[in-house]
């Protein structure tokens, strides 16, 4: 009997996911559309008057990235849940918060690189100043890795419940208030000419904690939620 | 991991012997509610003297501050519970964990009520970013969510699980949320007003803030025992000593 | 894979019982499950069949009663490949072909040495439908291609909830002899099923649960 590695098992995990989300790649687009007419609402409501949108282009973008993830985080589980594909993760011999923290990196990948992607169209649309763009991406970079993992943990743990859309954004909320204001700070920090890479800094720390402890806590939630 | 820590609480733990002893307490605690409520209240609403700054206004802080405390004090008590209900599986700590959320979630809610009605006078403004209003408002969506996952489930004692493992990521969360508050807040403002010098209280103002603090950790007491109890006749149903109560009743 | 001199149960359960809300869903069960065996699991609908199958795979916690795997008691870590559950829900993700749903069990689980994920298809009766896109497979077809997963995975024992289901005649011969056949080669399988079962490689064990 031959037993694959642990490097085999994760490519299997990240394949599969990657393949299953091109299958339906109209998916994809489906958060990349909403971000961008949630951007585009916002000089409708507040009047094309370029300071003003100049200022709030920084956090516009960024929670509206966070609600696009949102809206796509409810589908992580649910298919693998309803097909018993779940079960068998859950069952193979294989470290189940690994395989989890697989299934994470394939949905940031699907999800959250294409918002990224277009983020620089979306802060072109509310006027941010180009010398704040990479600031912008590099906080997208951290923060959003980061709401995919803290999402993760929160829709495992509704994995047993009915679909609960509304609730999820109500447990994800407090989770998400510090990403939302270091990676908000530092945009705000750096188009006000000041130094920005302390919020950063705190963003990756808490990046790195995340990736370790998430999956864990993920794999931890799972086992709760199936546990019925 | 020590043996006699799970015997231990198992022993408390057991539905019937938890039931019989809240029941035994429960008036007790809600009468020193009562009575440190009222001396409390008199106190403070009477007989301290009014603040030199800010008048009469300053007196809802025998509300505010108590029930702060209390907002973030059943917090912890609700995020011990959770670890004992999930290391141990013992069903009463669920059911404390459980319980204690709604009443956290009051006295979260009443906090921010009281924080905002002493904010008019105060600041001209019934909202501002303050960095502890803002902790506190996160503290009360914690609650919520933890509130609401746990009825999202059909099977209760699987909700209470979920439930218990989203309190304790919330205490992981308390601080963060603090920490980036209090750095936001720096950030976007000049320095908060700052309400309470250190050594601005005075003791005939300090004496029915105790008390009012006693009477509120008295009341969770009570409303607390009261709650676990009816809880327990619901997951007990089926079991022996319920009959035995319904049977006694009837 | 599978150690004869070992006189010990493969997998023995003691006083099992599992309770949802209180309420016990079955009556404590006690059997023994040797290598080379069959059991058969028996029972009405809501006897506890699945719940009993799904703790045994470890999904859901052991509540009362003891489990015992090869002679020690039962560590999940120790033997999570060594067990295959097989439930109502296939596993099976409707926009991957049968081939590629294989080869994500392999890539999780390790594969048997000499059989290959298109050997197992067509043993299995989907000669043909390899490439094809599992959602366009008939439900038996579907069953068929998550039954190709004993062929492939290594495990002792197998748990399989209602393998009969949806399948022909055809269909219901060859899990027969998947089971003889893995028997037969020092394994065990616990099995659910409300039909009898015609099984040749020797009378199997009766499990009669009660709610």
């Amino acid at each position: 009997m031959t037993s694959p590695g642990l490097a085999t098992a994760c490519a299997a995990m990240l394949r599969r996911d990657l393949t299953l989300a091109w299958r339906r790649r109209g998916d994809i687009a489906m958060p990349v559309l909403y971000a961008l007419i949630v951007t585009m609402l916002f000089p409708f409501a507040l009047g094309p008057e370029d300071t003003l949108l100049q200022r709030i282009a920084g956090g516009v973008v960024l929670v509206t990235v966070l609600l696009a993830m949102l809206l796509a985080l409810d589908a992580m589980f649910s298919s693998d849940i309803e097909d018993g594909s779940l079960e068998q993760l859950v069952l193979a011999p294989r470290p189940l918060a690994l395989m989890l923290g697989m299934k994470i990196l394939a949905h940031w990948i699907t999800t959250a690189l294409p918002l990224i992607v277009i983020a620089p169209l979306l802060a072109g649309m509310l006027h941010l100043p180009g010398a704040v763009m990479p600031v912008l991406l590099l906080a997208l970079l951290l923060a959003t890795p980061l709401l995919s993992l803290l999402g993760a943990v929160l829709v495992a743990l509704t994995a047993g419940t009915r679909r609960s859309g509304m609730l999820l954004a109500l447990m994800l909320l407090p989770l998400c208030v510090p990403a939302v204001i270091f990676a908000a700070g530092a945009v705000a920090a750096a188009q006000q000419g000041l130094p920005w890479l302390a919020p950063l800094a705190w963003l990756g720390a808490a990046l790195a904690l995340a990736v370790v402890l998430a999956p864990l806590a993920c794999a931890a939630a799972l086992r709760i939620a199936l546990d019925a | 991991m020590a043996s006699w820590i799970p015997l231990w609480l198992h022993k408390l733990g057991s539905p019937p012997t938890f039931y019989r002893f809240a029941g035994t307490l429960r008036p007790w605690m809600l009468a020193l509610a009562l009575l440190f409520g009222l001396i409390g209240l008199y106190g403070g609403l009477v007989l301290a003297p009014p603040d030199y700054q800010q008048g009469d206004a300053y007196r809802i802080i025998f509300i505010h501050v108590p029930s702060a405390w209390m907002s973030m004090f059943i917090y912890g008590v609700m995020g011990m519970a959770a670890f004992i209900a999930l290391v141990w599986r013992i069903k009463l700590a669920e059911v404390v964990a459980m319980e204690s959320a709604p009443i956290g979630a009051a006295f979260t809610f009443i906090t921010l009520v009281t924080g905002s009605l002493w904010g008019k006078p105060m600041w001209g403004t019934w909202w501002t970013w303050d960095a502890r209003l803002t902790s506190e408002l996160v503290l009360l969506f914690l609650y919520l969510g933890v509130i609401g996952l746990y009825h999202a489930f059909e099977d209760r004692r699987q909700g209470a699980r979920a439930a218990a493992f989203l309190a304790i990521i919330g205490i992981i969360n308390v601080p963060i949320v603090h920490f980036s508050v209090n750095w936001w807040n720096t950030l976007h403002q000049g320095s908060t007003v700052n309400l309470f010098g250190p050594s601005s209280i005075v003791w005939a103002m300090l004496w029915p803030l105790l008390c009012m603090t006693l009477a509120t950790k008295f009341y969770y007491a009570a409303s607390l025992f009261r709650r676990v109890r009816t809880d327990l006749l619901a997951l007990e149903g089926g079991k022996d000593w319920v009959r035995k109560i319904a049977e006694s009743e009837a | 894979m599978t150690s004869p001199h070992i006189a010990a149960p493969l997998l023995e359960v003691r006083a099992l019982s599992f309770q949802r809300q209180d309420e016990p869903v079955f009556a404590p069960v006690d059997f023994q499950l040797h290598a080379g065996e069959l059991a058969l699991v028996e029972g009405d609908n809501g006897s506890g069949k699945t719940t009993l199958l799904r703790m045994l795979a470890g999904l859901l916690h052991v509540g009362e009663g003891a489990l015992r795997w090869r002679g020690a008691p039962l560590q999940r870590d120790a033997c999570t490949g060594d067990i295959l559950f097989l439930g109502h829900q296939l596993g099976l993700k409707a926009d991957l072909s049968a081939r590629e749903n294989l080869h994500i069990a392999t890539g999780l689980n390790g594969q048997r040495a000499g059989v290959s994920a298109a050997a197992a298809l067509a043993d299995i009766g989907l000669a043909g439908y390899e490439d094809e896109p599992v959602r366009r497979l008939s439900a038996g077809q579907k069953k068929r291609a998550a039954l190709a997963r004993l062929l492939l995975l290594p495990a002792t024992l197998w748990l399989l909830d209602e393998p009969y289901a949806n399948l022909d005649r055809s269909g219901i011969a060859r899990v027969n002899l998947l089971l003889e056949t893995h028997t037969a080669a020092g394994g065990a399988a616990l099995v659910t099923s409300h039909g009898a079962v015609a099984f040749h490689g020797g009378e199997p064990k009766h499990i009669r649960m009660h709610a």
